[in-house]
């Protein structure tokens, strides 16, 4: 027997089957045993499966029963996906404020820090010109090289050559 | 007793603030060393003066950083000086150039500049270790001239 014709034995069990589909199917059985051997097994197979429901039966309603499976179900779930906690300010402060003030409390060692290898009291760079000498101030902050260009007439004045009357 | 509480970000916040707090103490105590230099720029290959030579290479190296057109430069003089906190020293780099320096604490030096002893400028400037400052002016058939204070610790 085929595929289909396991089907047909199947649907002419269950009453499903045309009455001239059922009669076909019925001579089929009468004549060929092993169509009569798979119809006496499905009708086998269907009474137990019946009697096995028929046996099973909940000790509380339909509707208690779901309600446990779903609950359960709930409980399982990681607790992201559940619905958020409520706010609390002690969880935000420990979260984002402990943090940030950590971070502040560097940003303001750094200051310090470069506060005391600079000078405090803002002595920074300071300048007071005398004997109204212009002076043009360069910093290079990352050579860490300051040059003050004086426009000081230094002919002959600040060092000068004995040898050759010239600077230095 | 329950150690998350403490936050780990804090602690190393704290304990990076110790350390750069007593960075800063032990920067700003003790003496200073500096090496003061007078310094003669021009494009001329060599000196009229026999007695002065070239620049060392880490000076030289700074100076080409500088703003400055001239090629090469000459050591005309140098002096090492040590200072204690609010210790000032008088040094003489040439017959008509000197340059007073004070320690004024926290890597803070004030430095007088004199030109026949006359006072030319004054200046207080911070001068952390390794930083250098440069006092200059132009000189005579288009050279330079130039007080170097070099700090060195």
């Amino acid at each position: 027997m085929n595929y289909e014709e396991q089907l047909k034995l199947q649907s002419f069990l269950d009453g499903e089957l045309p009455e001239k589909d059922a009669r076909d199917v019925a001579a089929r059985v009468a004549r060929d045993n092993q169509a009569a051997a798979l119809l006496a097994e499905l009708r086998h197979t269907r009474e137990a499966i019946t009697g096995f429901e028929d046996t099973i039966r909940l000790p509380e309603s339909r509707e208690f029963y779901w309600s446990k499976i779903q609950r359960e179900i709930d409980r399982l779930q990681p607790v992201s996906a559940r619905e958020a906690p409520a706010f609390s300010l002690w969880a935000y402060l420990r979260r984002v404020a402990v943090p940030a003030t950590a971070l502040a409390l560097v940003a303001i060692a750094g200051l310090v820090a470069n506060r005391g290898l600079h000078g405090f009291g803002g002595a920074g760079v300071t300048e007071v010109s005398v004997s109204d000498a212009e002076a043009l101030t360069y910093r290079d902050y990352a050579a860490g090289t300051t040059l003050v260009w004086l426009s000081f007439p230094a002919d002959n004045e600040v060092a000068q050559n004995t040898t050759s009357g010239t600077l230095p | 007793m329950n150690y998350r509480v403490i936050p780990v970000g804090l602690l190393a916040g704290l304990f990076v603030l110790s350390a750069l707090l007593v960075s800063a103490q032990t920067a700003s105590a003790g003496d200073v060393k500096l090496e003061v230099y007078l310094i003669w720029g021009t494009d001329d290959a060599k000196s009229p003066n026999p007695k002065h030579r070239p620049v060392d290479a880490d000076l030289q190296a700074e100076l080409k950083k500088l703003p400055l057109k001239w090629k090469n430069y000459f050591e005309v003089n140098r002096k090492s000086v040590k200072l204690a906190d609010s210790e000032s020293s008088r040094v003489t780099l040439s017959a008509k150039c000197d340059v007073e320096i004070k320690y004024a604490g926290k890597s803070t030096v004030e430095v007088s500049l004199f030109g026949k002893g006359e006072p030319v400028v004054k200046r207080t400037q911070a001068l952390p270790k390794g930083e250098t400052l440069f006092l200059g002016g132009n000189a005579p058939n288009a050279t330079s001239w130039l007080v170097v204070i070099k700090r060195v610790e």
